[in-house]
């Protein structure tokens, strides 16, 4: 320490001097450090999101010349039925997938935490594994599943006793869209798993001893004391869920398209198949659906985070 | 008492099981099948092939380009990685050590991304990329995937450089070391467990990135093994040839499996950490 302060005093004179050599010297290195990624967010995120407010105003199909047409894109949307059908979709998976998956991967989890049986590790491992493969693997794997003629689940059914025929799971209007909630959440509940229990492996176990005390049972346990405890977590899981069932539609782009008939088409995918899909192109009316889709997704993540703090005060 | 805790283990085992078998049981029927000939598949799914198939991966490595896919994906998966992770570590040592003018703006605007739901900008975003001429092309597609802000990863990086403490970064100034300096050999050998759990991420993310590379890459030459395969399912309707779409199925995964395999301990760590920052 005292060397520390005497060297410091020795070049007092010396470092003010290098002190503005060095002032030079770090403002280029912090321009070089923030304006790559910086830039590239501002170039390739925060400009096109400021774009899509002038282009949902445009008759524009990318190529020629385009047309401002004020709010008539506003005013076709609430007219399309497509786009109620696709959010009528989108508020199937909305309550479907967040849900099933919250409640399978905390089963899972406290299954896996209640006891450490020596092939748990194995198990998790395993549980993870379809959270790494790509959605495109996942959709060829349970498009394999569904298909009529050859597919594992009518061979499955058959086996026990359940003829389904030559039935095409996902290209029935009535059965397409359920049959895409199993792919989803198979590739989505892994993570929950791991997450849900290294939360609850993370509860102190002098939490439990009172209530073992008292004499009370594993349900109470599981109901008094882990998810109340872990109950912050699993809310953030589902808000997360919640939100890529509004915006997430690669599965289905894979998986069906939007078919049979529209009956899997969800709002992005509509968006998608309207700037990027086969025929012409209308990158103004799907800038238009970009804009409400990024209503809606604001507005559930308020609602959401809203309810969420009323529900963090009851606890 | 003791015999009840044995029939309630069946019960929790029997549905971890139950669960497990849903995973294995698909890909391994995916495995069984790609080992057989289309006949045999077409004929009864269940029953073993006469003879094992391994030339279905032989045709499904030619048939659908892998070894062009897989350096287009090398390059891509490559290329954004390490720009990427040079200038995300870079950056995040840069905001989160380092006092400036603005630092609080520049982290506002970053901030902003967690409210940007991201696809509702992607018709704009390529115009962008359209009128600087990186469409269709695996450097432009490394450019975009590269340079930006991802807040989990400098949150994951900002919080292992935020505990080295100050005075080892005082002192090498001290001893008239630059800002480069100290990076190179104070801050990257300090926040490696940060910069290996981003780098993992980068991977995955970038191996099983389907959407971006679909809608930039439109010459078939420069396709990554994703947007490979769902093109070569596309055809399936047409072919009808099962065995080597299973088999292609097995190859696109064998790098995932792979990088699972070696950085399990990593990826479920990492897994974690998505969990306390939400």
């Amino acid at each position: 320490m005292a060397v520390y302060t005497s060297t410091k005093k020795v070049k007092r004179p010396e470092k003010r001097f290098s002190l503005e050599k060095s002032n030079v010297q770090r403002n280029i290195f912090l321009l070089l450090a923030i304006a790559p990624p910086f830039g590239g967010y501002l170039l390739f995120t925060l400009y096109p999101n400021i774009l899509s407010v002038y282009y949902s105003l445009l008759n524009w199909d990318g190529m020629t010349e385009p047309v401002f047409i004020g709010f008539q894109n506003f005013i076709a949307m609430f007219q399309d039925q497509f786009v109620w059908r696709a959010l009528s979709h989108n508020l199937f998976l909305f309550i479907i997938v967040p849900a099933s998956v919250v409640i399978i991967s905390l089963v899972l989890a406290y299954l896996l935490s209640y006891k450490n049986y020596f092939e748990s590790k194995f198990l998790k491992l395993l549980f993870f594994f379809p959270n790494i493969l790509s959605t495109v693997v996942i959709a060829i794997l349970w498009q394999f599943i569904y298909d009529g003629n050859y597919g594992l689940l009518n061979e499955v059914l058959a086996f026990i006793g359940i003829d389904a025929g030559n039935f095409y799971w996902l290209g029935d209007e009535r059965t397409a869209l359920w049959a895409v909630v199993p792919a989803w959440i198979w590739g989505s509940v892994g993570l929950y798993v791991i997450i849900f229990v290294n939360a609850m492996d993370a509860i102190p176990k002098s939490f439990y001893e009172a209530a073992i005390m008292d004499g009370a049972s594993d349900w109470t346990l599981l109901f008094k004391i882990t998810l109340p405890t872990i109950m912050p977590i699993v809310r953030v899981s589902l808000l997360f869920l919640t939100l890529f069932t509004i915006k997430g539609f690669d599965m289905m782009l894979i998986l069906t398209n939007g078919g049979p008939a529209g009956a899997t088409d969800v709002i992005g995918l509509y968006m998608f198949n309207l700037a990027f899909g086969e025929g012409t192109h209308s990158y103004g009316y799907a800038s238009a659906i970009g804009m409400l889709l990024f209503v809606i997704l604001i507005t559930a993540k308020a609602i959401m985070d809203r309810y969420m703090k009323k529900r963090g005060i009851d606890y | 008492m003791k015999e009840k805790r044995n029939f309630k283990d069946i019960i929790f085992r029997g549905i971890l099981y139950l669960w497990g078998l849903t995973i294995i049981f698909p890909l391994g029927w995916v495995l069984f099948e790609s080992l057989k000939t289309n006949p045999e598949f077409f004929a009864n799914i269940w029953a073993l092939p006469e003879k094992l198939q391994f030339g279905n991966y032989i045709k499904a490595w030619k048939e659908y380009n892998f070894g062009k896919a897989l350096l287009n994906t090398l390059y891509y998966v490559g290329g954004s990685m390490i720009l990427g992770l040079f200038f995300t570590t870079l950056n995040a040592y840069a905001l989160t050590r380092i006092e400036f003018k603005g630092r609080q703006l520049i982290w506002g605007l970053i901030m902003m991304s967690l409210f940007l739901p991201g696809i509702n900008a992607l018709v704009p975003q390529y115009v962008v990329m359209r009128d600087l001429g990186l469409t269709n092309s695996l450097s432009g597609l490394v450019l975009l995937s590269s340079l930006g802000e991802t807040v989990f990863y400098l949150m994951i990086l900002g919080g292992f450089m935020k505990s080295i403490p100050k005075e080892v970064e005082e002192s090498a100034f001290l001893d008239g070391a630059s800002h480069w300096q100290v990076f190179w050999r104070i801050i990257i050998p300090l926040s490696t467990p940060g910069i290996v759990t981003v780098a993992i991420f980068k991977f995955i993310d970038f191996y099983n990135a389907f959407l971006s590379p679909f809608i930039y890459l439109s010459d078939p030459d420069k396709y990554t093994i994703g947007v490979q395969m769902y093109q070569a399912n596309k055809l399936m309707e047409y072919s009808a040839d099962w065995v080597t779409l299973f088999a292609g199925i097995i190859i696109a995964m064998i790098p995932s499996l792979a990088v699972f395999i070696f950085f399990q301990k990593w990826i479920l760590k990492g897994a974690t950490l998505g969990s306390v920052k939400g």
